[in-house]
């Protein structure tokens, strides 16, 4: 049999395999086919693009010979396949639809190659074909080592925020990637935010992507990974949102966009879900300027990774539930001295500003207003996680809620802008809040 | 059934078969098993109008098998810098001897493909790899064109490509 390694990085379509086909009656066709993909030993999935004799022969006899040669060794293969069905949704066909766009654009066929479906079909039989070849090159990074050196680091991490610092360094350390980001998923509002970033001019904390849009919010609704080695316009979400948003004259409304911190040319991505019980917690995206930078080795690297991480955040949730550390009895903090700050929440997105400064929306922006509140009327400083959860007024979408991710994110806004109110971790589940001068709090819209 | 009438190739379509293009060739087994096999190079015979296709015979068994047993073959030719594909069909395939001026035909087709494919980023080395094969390795099989393609991607493909002169008896 053909190895797993080397099939997949066939399928690739850096070298477009060829389908050979025979009609009813006898008539051979060959044709050649833009992209595969690995499903599993038994089977794989090829793209389909057009009604052509290839699909009209397929319907009549299902069996196929497949050449493919691997585009580093020169080896070439043969695969016996069995057509079995067609899928045109899920999420096969949206990550070859997304490579296929890579493709497309890469080899100048953007406007015709456009994927009807992923057809599946069955794996009888392979076979090397004789010939010379070339030694397989070695990778600059064993993604094996890469990955077991970073996994040893990552269940160290007393909480979520220095797991997500730790993912990410350690991506830079072993990986050599340079640029990546965590965003998590907000599923009431159907909307991915960042919460941890490495290798951008701004990190890009709290900058939204709708579920669905993009590499990343595809990835995040199919729940598969996605890797593309030639990124297409189609996909660079950045530019996506911003012309989107022009279109339907939302250009008012970015005051309050944290611009996506992602790379204004990027060669290669690569997004990861990050399992969740039921949805996905979020995605781990990575990226470079470099076409085909990552291989399928660093997928199942990341998908590995991811899912540690996913196992880690609800393990720190589940954590939350059982108990709380001792909180050790604290002084009652002195009121602050100067020039009070104005700070205004609007109640119709939740967002809140110092000053004149947007600072963050939805449920941070609504956790942050709950804690001033408290600060205000009551001079309390010290809280948990645990009654923030309980809090009607936090108004989390759900118990399951990622509220660690939030408060990673509301931290990290408020460090970032340098505000005069900072979050400070006294121990886990448990924070300090930091108020530096006196607030006016101004609800703009209460009551709605 | 009679053997349908033989395609003339014009002088472009023969260009380009014969230059750096990827060339596979398939054919299938009584029971509908399809074969497949990546070609060394095609040659025309401006006299016969037939094309010769060189192999790697360790490469080949399972298409000579089936188009020797058949008469049957398929053959693909692609450039990859411009995706202009033609297929090109007939019923008559046997095995040739190789004549004389075909192991030139064969590394000028190593040439002429390296180059367009280093053009598109991939090493010389690599093609050259790939189309590697013991002079005493070659094998031949020759076949009279019968139906033409042009199979570009786009939503033209598939469409029969019918040659200009000779044109057929009655053609509009």
């Amino acid at each position: 049999m053909i190895p797993v390694r080397a099939l997949r990085d066939c399928l690739d379509g850096i070298i477009p395999g060829v389908v050979s086909t025979c009609a009813a009656d006898g008539t051979p066709n060959v044709a050649y086919m833009s992209q595969g993909q690995y499903l599993d030993d038994q089977h794989l999935a090829l793209s389909y693009q057009f009604f052509n004799r290839t699909r009209q022969n397929l319907l009549a006899n299902p069996r196929v010979t497949l050449g493919l040669i691997h585009p580093q060794t020169a080896q070439q293969y043969r695969l016996h396949l069995v057509y079995e069905r067609t899928e045109t949704h899920g999420p096969v066909f949206e990550s070859m639809k997304a490579k296929l766009a890579g493709i497309a654009s890469h080899t100048g066929m953007s406007g015709v190659f456009r994927l009807l479906g992923s057809d599946i079909y069955r794996i009888e039989g392979s076979e090397g074909v004789p010939g010379s070849t070339l030694p397989a090159p070695t990778p600059a990074v064993d993604p094996l080592l890469a990955l077991r050196t970073c996994m040893a680091r990552l269940p160290l991490s007393p909480d979520a925020e220095s797991l997500l610092d730790a993912l990410l360094d350690g991506l830079q350390a072993h990986f050599a990637i340079e640029h990546a980001l965590v965003m998590m998923l907000d599923p009431g509002r159907g909307q991915l935010y960042t919460v941890a970033s490495r290798g951008y001019p701004t990190s890009g904390v709290g900058s939204e992507l709708p579920v669905g849009d993009g590499v990343i919010g595809v990835a995040a609704r199919e729940r598969v990974p996605i890797r593309i080695s030639h990124v297409t316009s189609e996909y660079a979400y950045g530019l996506a949102m911003r012309e989107g948003a022009e279109r339907q004259g939302l250009g008012d409304r970015l005051e309050t966009e944290i611009p996506f911190p992602g790379l204004a040319a990027p060669g290669s991505q690569l997004a990861v879900p990050i399992p969740g019980a039921h949805d996905p917690l979020g995605v781990l995206f990575v990226e470079s300027p470099t076409e085909m930078r990552f291989t399928h080795a660093d997928e199942d690297a990341l998908v590995a990774l991811a899912t540690q991480v996913g196992g880690l955040f609800r393990l720190f949730l589940a954590e939350l539930e059982l108990g709380e550390e001792g909180q050790p009895a604290s002084a009652r903090e002195p009121r602050p001295d100067g020039v009070p700050l104005r700070v205004r929440h609007y109640a119709a997105n939740d967002s809140v500003f110092l000053g004149d400064d947007y600072l963050i929306k939805g449920v941070a922006g609504n956790i942050l207003w709950t804690l001033l509140q408290d600060h205000q009327a009551l001079g309390r400083t010290q809280f948990s996680n645990r009654e923030l959860r309980a809090d009607p007024r936090v108004r989390l979408p759900d118990q399951s809620d990622n509220l660690e991710a939030r408060l990673v994110l509301l931290h990290r806004r408020l460090a970032e802008r340098r505000a005069c109110v900072q979050l400070e971790k006294t121990g886990r589940g448990r924070f300090r809040l930091l108020v530096a001068r006196p607030l006016e709090l101004e609800d703009m819209d209460p009551g709605t | 059934m009679p053997a349908p009438p033989p395609l003339f190739l014009d002088p472009d379509l023969a260009r380009f078969i014969t230059g750096g293009v990827s060339i596979n060739a398939g054919s299938g087994s009584a029971e509908g098993l399809p074969s497949l096999c990546l070609a060394f190079g095609c040659r025309v015979d401006s006299g016969t109008n037939r094309l010769t296709l060189f192999f790697a015979a360790p490469q080949a068994v399972d298409l000579v098998r089936d188009a020797t047993r058949s008469g049957a073959l398929a053959v693909v030719f692609s450039e990859p810098s411009t995706h202009r594909t033609l297929q090109i069909k007939g019923g008559d395939a046997r095995l040739a001897p190789l004549g004389e001026g075909d192991l030139a035909c064969v590394e000028a087709y190593r040439a002429a493909f390296a180059q367009c494919l280093v053009f598109l980023g991939f090493t010389e080395v690599m093609v050259r790899t790939l189309l590697d094969c013991p002079d005493e390795a070659l094998v031949a099989l020759t076949f009279t064109p019968s139906a033409l393609f042009n199979v570009t991607p786009g939503a033209q493909a598939g469409a029969p490509l019918i040659p200009t002169p000779p044109r057929a008896p009655g053609a509009a």
